[in-house]
């Protein structure tokens, strides 16, 4: 038995169980963000699975902080209509109360195909990128930048930065501050904020821009108005892929993973769990799934299937994703407020 | 109620009443869509996460949060000065031409007035950046030896504000000089003075009213202003609305935004209140001599 016809029979026998929920039991409602990775998962990923599984795949377009709102909302209806929901590192642990626990080691494609530390209690990765540092390849004749000290040391490379007021600055800049100062990767958590916030005050003066979308910092790159920038490993990609002068460079670049998750009391849970091995069996659908979305699977199948030079993009190939910086994000969780605190007043003062 | 209620005895005044009917469409549409939100906004302020004035006591606690509001007060004021000296001559010039030059100066106005304030600021955007044409014509003509940071500071905020909100401005300081009779600075001059004692005594006393008009017009939209430092400016330079935007969308702090407009709504009433009192309004308004 093939290990696809193995994980539908499992699956049937499940549902068999799980009988009173016929009616929705070949529907499957999954929310994500809409756009580029609605299209790009139905194209690759839904459309397929419908057709091996015989369940149909609803997706539902909804940004992910309303996404966790409605969600808290059907639990306390009891009304649950998501299965499967868009999760960030922070939310598996925010939101683990109202999460159901992945039996990782029961998913067999999971289990064989799934990079380390993709697989967790509450989520498994779905598309993985990186807050990276990308610099201009025409700005600086021999030695390129390639840390986060470098981004430091304007001597060195001189020029205007970027950096990001948006998303999880909050903690993405002090995380690579440590790091420019000489703190070893795993010794980052739990951050020394005093620390960081002393080495983010030599580099403010050379910030030229602080952006705020991805939009924006993919804009900065193309007009040369930075020659190094934090930025969105998948935005990046883009302004690297249409001929721009820039490259990335993984060294303390911080691991941001999109996370599929399960509800509790969801109507098919089994469905939900079917789909979450699928996509990390489903060889052929990852190289365009990869290319399109800009993103990284964490199916070791999946990236492979590129060329070597275009897998170097990307946060999952080998050589980056052991540079990458993997967050506490539970630590990060229980100090969100005066994370918060710190970085408005010291970006305010 | 018949049509002689609305009138006063003369026959030619409005009535009280004449007066709140004819109003009153108006007033509704305040309340139902200023007060109200405006109220319950600030309401939250005082009853969220508990009952008191926290929330403002957390304004007043850190120095950041009136550093903010210092820099908005500053900025506006700023905006206001450079568009009084720039929309004055402007203005002078447009009463002083007739014809197609009038129309013209007109249209330079108010054509921008009526473009989108979004379409305004990009073009700034695109201007001020780095390799944009302010920083190659300085390159070009010797000035700087290489491109340097225009965009994302408080001048190209006062810059693109000033360009914004220029017409409120000109508009009021017009109407004044265009009430003031030629002859006033005709018979100063047979009095023998000069043409920059007209001026100084004559024309701009009596402009004064269309000046203050505009000044406070600017100044106050100006504190509120959200898309132009939004998009030119630096967060290191951020003013009010940004920050209580900010508040909103991201932190999703309701309470705390809702202390900041209450701050911001302070201020823009005190300072009305202030102008109002000093200078009579109806006199700035109406630009009447």
């Amino acid at each position: 038995m093939t290990k696809k016809t193995y994980v539908k029979t499992l699956a049937g026998a499940m549902a068999l169980v799980f009988a009173g929920g016929a009616a929705q039991a070949d529907e499957l409602v999954i929310a994500t963000t809409g756009g580029l990775m609605r299209n790009t998962l139905e194209e690759y990923f839904y459309l397929p699975f419908q057709e091996a599984s015989g369940t149909e795949v609803i997706p539902f377009d909804i940004e992910v902080p309303d996404q966790w709102a409605r969600a808290e909302g059907m639990m306390r209806t009891g009304n649950v209509e998501f299965d499967i929901v868009t999760a960030t590192g922070p939310d598996l642990v925010d939101k683990a109360d109202i999460l159901v626990d992945i039996p990782c080691a029961d998913l067999p494609n999971v289990a064989e195909y799934a990079l380390p530390g993709a697989c967790t209690t509450k989520g498994v990765a779905r598309t993985t990128g990186g807050m990276v540092l990308t610099y201009n390849t025409d700005a600086y004749e021999g030695d390129q930048p390639s840390t986060w000290a470098d981004f430091w040391d304007t001597e060195t490379y001189p020029g205007p930065r970027g950096l990001p007021d948006t998303g999880d600055r909050d903690w993405w800049l002090p995380v690579v501050a440590l790091l420019a100062d000489g703190v070893a990767k795993e010794d980052l958590f739990p951050l020394d904020l005093d620390r960081a916030y002393a080495k983010l005050d030599e580099i403010r003066p050379e910030i030229a821009v602080w952006w705020k979308t991805g939009n924006q910092v993919q804009q900065i790159m193309r007009d040369d108005e930075v020659v190094m920038t934090m930025a969105y490993s998948g935005r990046a990609l883009k302004v690297v892929q249409d001929g721009n002068p820039f490259a990335m460079a993984w060294d303390g670049a911080i691991r941001d993973t999109g996370y599929f998750a399960v509800l509790k009391d969801s109507p098919n849970p089994e469905a939900a769990m079917e789909f979450i091995d699928f996509f990390y069996g489903d060889a052929d659908g990852h190289p365009g799934f990869i290319s399109d979305v800009g993103y990284a699977t964490s199916s070791t199948i999946g990236l492979r299937q590129l060329p070597e030079e275009e897998q170097k993009l990307y946060a999952t190939y080998p050589d980056n994703y052991e540079l990458l910086v993997d967050p506490d994000f539970a630590w990060i969780g229980e100090n969100r407020d005066e994370l918060r605190d710190r970085w408005t007043n010291w970006l305010l003062q | 109620m018949s049509l002689q209620d609305f009138f006063r005895p003369d026959g030619r005044h409005l009535s009280r009443g004449g007066i709140l009917l004819l109003m009153a469409p108006f007033f509704m549409l305040i309340a139902f869509a200023f007060l109200y939100p405006l109220i319950s906004l600030l309401s939250l302020s005082v009853t969220e996460p508990t009952a008191g004035f926290d929330n403002y006591a957390r304004i007043l606690d850190n120095p950041v949060y009136g550093k903010v509001l210092l820099r908005t007060l500053w900025t506006a004021l700023l905006v206001a000065i450079t568009s009084l000296l720039l929309a004055f001559p402007v203005a002078m010039a447009m009463v002083s031409s007739s014809g197609p030059v009038a129309m013209l100066i007109g249209a330079c106005i108010l054509l921008p007035f009526w473009s989108s304030v979004l379409v305004r600021t990009a073009a700034w955007a695109v201007l001020l950046q780095r390799n944009g044409l302010i920083n190659e014509a300085m390159q070009w003509f010797g000035i700087t030896s290489e491109p340097i940071r225009l965009l994302y500071t408080q001048g190209a905020v006062v810059v693109a504000m000033t360009h914004v909100l220029m017409p409120f401005m000109v508009l009021p300081i017009y109407g004044a000089l265009r009430n003031i009779p030629e002859d006033y600075g005709r018979a100063a001059l047979i009095c023998g003075a000069g043409p920059l004692r007209v001026f100084t005594e004559v024309t701009f006393p009596l402009a004064l009213p269309g000046v203050l008009g505009g000044f406070i017009l600017v100044f106050l939209t100006a504190l509120g202003y959200f898309i132009t430092p939004a998009l030119l400016g630096s967060p290191q330079d951020m003013m009010i609305a940004t920050l209580i935007s900010q508040q909103l969308r991201e932190f999703l702090d309701w309470p705390f935004a809702a202390a900041l407009v209450g701050v911001l709504t302070l201020f823009v009433t005190a300072i009305t209140l202030a102008f109002s009192k000093i200078f009579r309004f109806d006199r700035m308004m109406g630009g009447q001599v």
